[in-house]
């Protein structure tokens, strides 16, 4: 018979058991959301790694033989090795008139297939042993492209323009993330994978018998750096840059970034919900077991004992929970589903398929009942131990006192109405502050992901338009003399060029080191300038090094400290270089040093890597034919289509997600209002009442209900964008890692769109709530007893 | 103000202040139709004090409400002052409500968070005319507790603070639904003081509903309501002063 009582007053209350209910949902769906992202592209890794031998452990040296082979099998702990020759090549595809870059991989000399790094073929098959211009296409670029088997494409290989045949399109766990090294986005339109049979390629290189790129895997109980040092001193004669494991791995390294954001949103936004949720549940039902006095004192007269008139209550705020982690159990599937397809802008899996993380759902269902009874455990506590007698009396009259607001001696400027809200607000403090509270999480929500798109805009006109002011960027194959930055100079439409010196080093500081391309660049250089915190020009110090923020921050270094140098290629010298000043960048990490220090400190001259050039966009068509008739032109990198990439790909996928929480926060806000408008009315109703009885109209009554809401709306709104900014900082500084970093930026239009959204919210659930007014029961209120 | 302007708020002393012809009440519930009133006439004066008599469900509370335009007749009319009640909107019966009646209900139903005087307050500073906080305190001896809030006062108290509300507007009419129902007998009496002080020294309409029969010696007319209708109506020759009384 009480849970009859139980379901009438449900579905009377509805509006209020939904409003709960929904922001509750919210905070699971997200929960279950994310921690269903994480599961699917966790596992999806694991078994992609897992089927297809992700090797442990890869390395890169100029040039060793073959020969070598067997003495690094022989390395304790290796359980297989596998050799090939890797190569950047210019392509070129009709239409297009910047030359994508494709990375091309040798197949094993045997004509096997890679027993390591094991290539997915999606289409076609694999190249037939001795053929030389069948190719293995990365399925990214060839879907960018709508190329198919039997296609045929040019490419410049070591200077010679080749028609390669596609054979078959496939896909590998090395290349999850689809990038030039050092990239943070993909850009399938210019990026390609390649695997080709090893003689074709290394024939091509001069490299037959030799290989310039390792994949190992490890026994289960090798260590793995004994086996790296043992490695690199055997690769150390042959240009060995150094080896590393599968973490530091590009494409390994990028999607353990995006599982670590996702790991740190799927707590955050949980929490927020869930305690706006529980202040609500508080709310609502110490409303109704105020209410129900009498009828709980009639209960236990009766003979009900109270566990079971509290178990009944009880029983009512899981009902509640219960709808919260339904609709959040479904929500989160449906978002999951959606937002699983943003990843495959990104990351390249045979098969993502959205698994739902059935344990997340059922933590979830205990967390949203765990929440909503702490929330009401106190109030139910209360209402039953009070003794039968005393509770059929009536409460009596709540006690008021002059606000400090009035002691303060405000009193003369303050309106009965305006008195009324704020002793009411005094006179319950928690309510208040939970309400408040409530509704500043809303704006807070609704200032992150504003923020978030703040970011990305500075971003984009930070980065591209003040720090990198060149159009093209060109590595070439290999160092070169001062000849080849003299012949960029001269390609039609170059109006500047700018030498790069890229030299491959580790940088120590005390335990940490990371590996990492110093690049060397022109004192009074102009195309690539590098800002500080403060987003001002850093001037190139004559000595020393210059770094990215974040790099510092990974080895613990600061300004002034001076850090080791070990370069990993050439003749390997060692030095120890003071930090000059910290770079603050976006993505990825960044050393930087003059470039004829860096020069000297290598003993060497005019050389080059590459160049920063600055196009005249009337010969664009001319200077892109000669960028692709240069055969010593590894990669070209166009700012225009890098920002076209962002677009596309992060932009993007931020652009849904603001979308996504700003409704969240609108829900939130909205539900927050509404109930406690809701509660306000049902406490009041017998004032208000008495307020329309002596003649009060209706909208003297409705500014005297919405006093009270408005101070705690405009008390909620500044604390909501203090902590909006906290929340922003926090998220954003979640998503600072090695690859992509965002700028901590939040406009003012963001802050006034959270304010004035949540304030609209506001405004409707309270017209919505104050449309009861006109059905206010006069007569009932006024008989019935306080 | 076009429509408060409309209602007279100034009456001529002894005139008829309601006038009422075949007033009736109907209320339907679902399917099931209650007959609250069923045609009464009345006539009503200023300067009267009259108790409206009757059992439970009798229709006295209901006849209240109409004479203070809280509710409306089903049929029948209802003059104030020869202005028509029946059929007025509701904008127009908060008007009425604000510048004609002063209400006094069991459970007093003042605003907590406010004290006495802001209590009062906040009925003048919307009223026509009304008198000061302090003077309609002042009338029914609770000057020394202005600044007390509700919780702070006896129930006596209490009820003496909703009287100077419903005065504070100097109506012409004051209505009371069982005012001390919730009171012993000696605060009792003292609400009845005041209330009789009003009405001889403003001149106001009174209109007590009562189950107690002893407090009816006070009223100049008697009406006994059963059933919807009024049975009986007797006028006391004298009347007696509420400190008299004793239940």
């Amino acid at each position: 018979m009480l849970d009859r009582k139980l379901l009438r007053e449900m579905t009377r209350m509805k509006g209020q058991i939904l409003a709960v209910a929904l922001v509750m949902a919210c905070g699971l769906a997200m929960m279950i959301m994310t921690r269903s992202l994480i599961l699917t592209l966790d596992q999806t890794r694991d078994d992609y790694y897992r089927e297809h031998s992700m090797a442990e452990l890869f390395a890169q040296c100029k040039r060793a033989p073959q020969s070598l082979l067997p003495r690094i099998a022989e390395i304790d702990g290796v359980s297989q090795v596998e050799s090939r020759v890797v190569m950047d090549v210019t392509l070129d595809l009709p239409g297009m008139d910047v030359p994508a870059t494709g990375h091309m991989i040798s197949l094993p000399i045997d004509g096997s297939t890679p027993k390591l790094n094991g290539i997915v073929l999606r289409q076609g098959r694999m190249p037939r042993p001795d053929e030389r211009r069948e190719i293995v296409l990365g399925e990214a670029f060839a879907d960018a492209h709508q190329l198919k088997p039997g296609d045929e494409l040019t490419a410049v290989i070591n200077g010679r323009r080749e028609t390669l045949r596609i054979c078959g399109i496939g896909l590998s766990p090395e290349f999850v993330f689809e990038a030039r090294a050092g990239e943070t986005l993909p850009d399938h339109k210019r990026f390609s994978v390649i695997w080709m049979n090893y003689r074709a390629l290394a024939m091509a290189y001069n490299m037959d018998g030799a290989f310039n790129d390792l994949c190992l895997d490890l026994a289960p109980s090798a260590n793995a750096e004994t086996v790296m040092q043992e490695l690199d001193l055997i690769l150390a004669p042959y240009g060995a840059t150094g080896s590393y494991q599968r973490k530091e791995q590009a494409s390994a390294q990028r999607l353990d970034d995006e599982l670590r954001v996702l790991e740190s949103l799927s707590f955050i936004y949980p929490i927020v919900f869930l305690s706006v949720a529980a202040f609500m549940v508080n709310a609502v039902l110490s409303r109704m077991v105020r209410l129900q006095r009498e009828q709980i004192a009639q209960l236990k007269a009766q003979g009900y004992s109270s566990r079971e008139v509290g178990w009944h209550y009880l029983k009512l705020v899981m009902l509640i929970g219960l709808i919260g982690a339904i609709l959040g159990a479904f929500g989160g599937y449906v978002l999951g589903k959606q937002l699983v397809n943003l990843y495959t802008l990104f990351f390249r899996f045979p098969e993502l398929e959205f698994t739902y993380h059935f344990s997340a759902m059922f933590t979830a269902l205990f967390i949203s009942m765990a929440a909503a009874s702490l929330g009401v455990i106190s109030v139910v506590k209360q209402a039953v131990n009070l003794p039968p007698a005393e509770a059929m009396r009536p409460e009596p009259p709540a006690s008021f006192q002059p606000s400090w607001l009035e002691r303060a001696g405000l009193a003369r400027w303050m309106s009965p109405s305006f008195r009324m809200a704020v002793r009411n607000i005094e006179r319950r403090p928690w309510q208040s502050l939970f309400t408040s509270g409530g509704l500043a999480l809303a704006t807070g929500l609704m200032v992150m992901p504003g923020g978030m798109s703040d970011s990305v805009d500075h971003l984009l006109t930070f980065q591209w338009n003040r720090a990198q002011r060149h159009d093209v960027l060109v590595f070439l194959n290999e160092p070169s003399s001062a000849r080849a930055l003299h012949d960029l100079r001269h390609f039609p439409g170059v109006t500047l060029a700018e030498p790069v010196r890229g030299v491959r080093s580790r940088l120590k500081f005390a335990q940490f080191s990371r590996k990492i391309n110093i690049t060397g660049i022109p004192v009074d250089g102009d195309l690539n300038r590098l800002l500080d915190a403060q987003e001002q020009a850093i001037v190139m110090p004559k000595e020393g090094i210059l770094m990215s923020a974040k790099l510092a921050e990974v080895l613990g270094a600061r300004v002034g400290d001076e850090v080791e140098m070990e370069v990993l290629e050439s003749h390997r010298p060692k030095f120890f270089v003071p930090i000059r000043g910290l770079v603050q960048d976006f993505a990825g990490v960044a050393a930087y040093m003059e470039i004829r220090a860096l020069r000297r400190l290598m003993r060497e001259g005019d050389t080059v890597n590459g160049a920063y050039l600055s196009v005249d966009l009337q010969h664009w068509d001319a200077f892109m034919a000669k960028i692709k008739e240069t055969p010593r032109i590894a990669v070209t990198m166009v700012k225009r289509d890098q920002l076209q990439a962002f677009r596309d790909t992060t932009a993007k996928s931020i652009g849904t997600l603001r979308t996504l929480y700003f409704f969240l926060a609108i829900i939130v806000a909205f539900g927050v209002v509404y109930n406690s408008a809701r509660i306000s009315l049902s406490e009041r109703s017998r004032e208000l009442a008495t307020l329309r009885v002596v003649g009060f109209t209706l909208p003297e009554v409705r500014r005297v209900l919405m006093s009270e809401l408005f101070l705690l709306v405009l008390m909620a709104i500044p604390a909501g964008l203090l902590f909006g900014r906290g929340l922003a900082l926090f998220i954003m500084s979640s998503f600072s890692t090695e690859t992509v970093r965002l700028p901590i930026l939040i406009r003012s239009s963001t802050y006034s769109i959270a304010a004035i959204v949540v304030l609209a919210a506001s405004a409707i659930s309270f017209a919505l709530v104050s449309r009861m007014l006109r059905q206010l029961d006069l007569l009932g209120a006024l008989k019935a007893r306080d | 103000m076009p429509i408060a302007s409309s209602i007279p708020v100034h009456l001529p002393a002894s005139g008829v202040v309601f006038q009422a012809e075949k007033l009736r009440k109907v209320y339907r519930t679902g399917e099931q139709e209650l007959v609250a009133l069923h045609g009464v006439d009345l006539t009503l004066h200023s300067g009267e004090l009259v108790c409206l008599l009757g059992a439970s469900g009798s229709g006295k509370s209901t006849l209240l409400n109409i004479l203070g335009g809280l509710d409306v007749a089903t049929s029948g009319t209802l003059l104030y002052q020869n202005w028509p009640l029946h059929g007025a909107n509701d904008e127009t019966l908060t008007l009425f409500r604000r510048n004609c009646v002063g209400f006094v209900f069991q459970f007093y139903n003042l605003i907590p968070s406010l004290t006495a005087r802001e209590n009062i307050a906040l009925i003048t500073s919307i009223a026509h005319e009304p008198m000061k906080p302090e003077e309609a305190l002042d009338l029914v001896g609770l000057s020394h507790r202005m600044d007390h809030f509700p919780s702070q006062l006896s129930g006596g108290e209490q009820q003496r603070v909703a009287i100077a509300r419903a005065i504070a507007k100097r109506p012409k009419v004051l209505l009371c639904d069982e005012p001390t129902g919730a009171l012993d007998v000696h605060t009792g009496i003292t609400v009845l003081e005041a209330v009789e002080q009003i009405n001889r020294e403003l001149g106001t309409l009174a209109v007590i509903i009562t189950h107690n029969a002893i407090m009816a010696e006070m009223a100049d007319r008697v009406l006994t309501l059963s059933d919807g209708r009024i049975i009986q109506e007797t006028h006391n020759a004298e009347r007696k002063p509420a400190s008299s009384l004793r239940w």
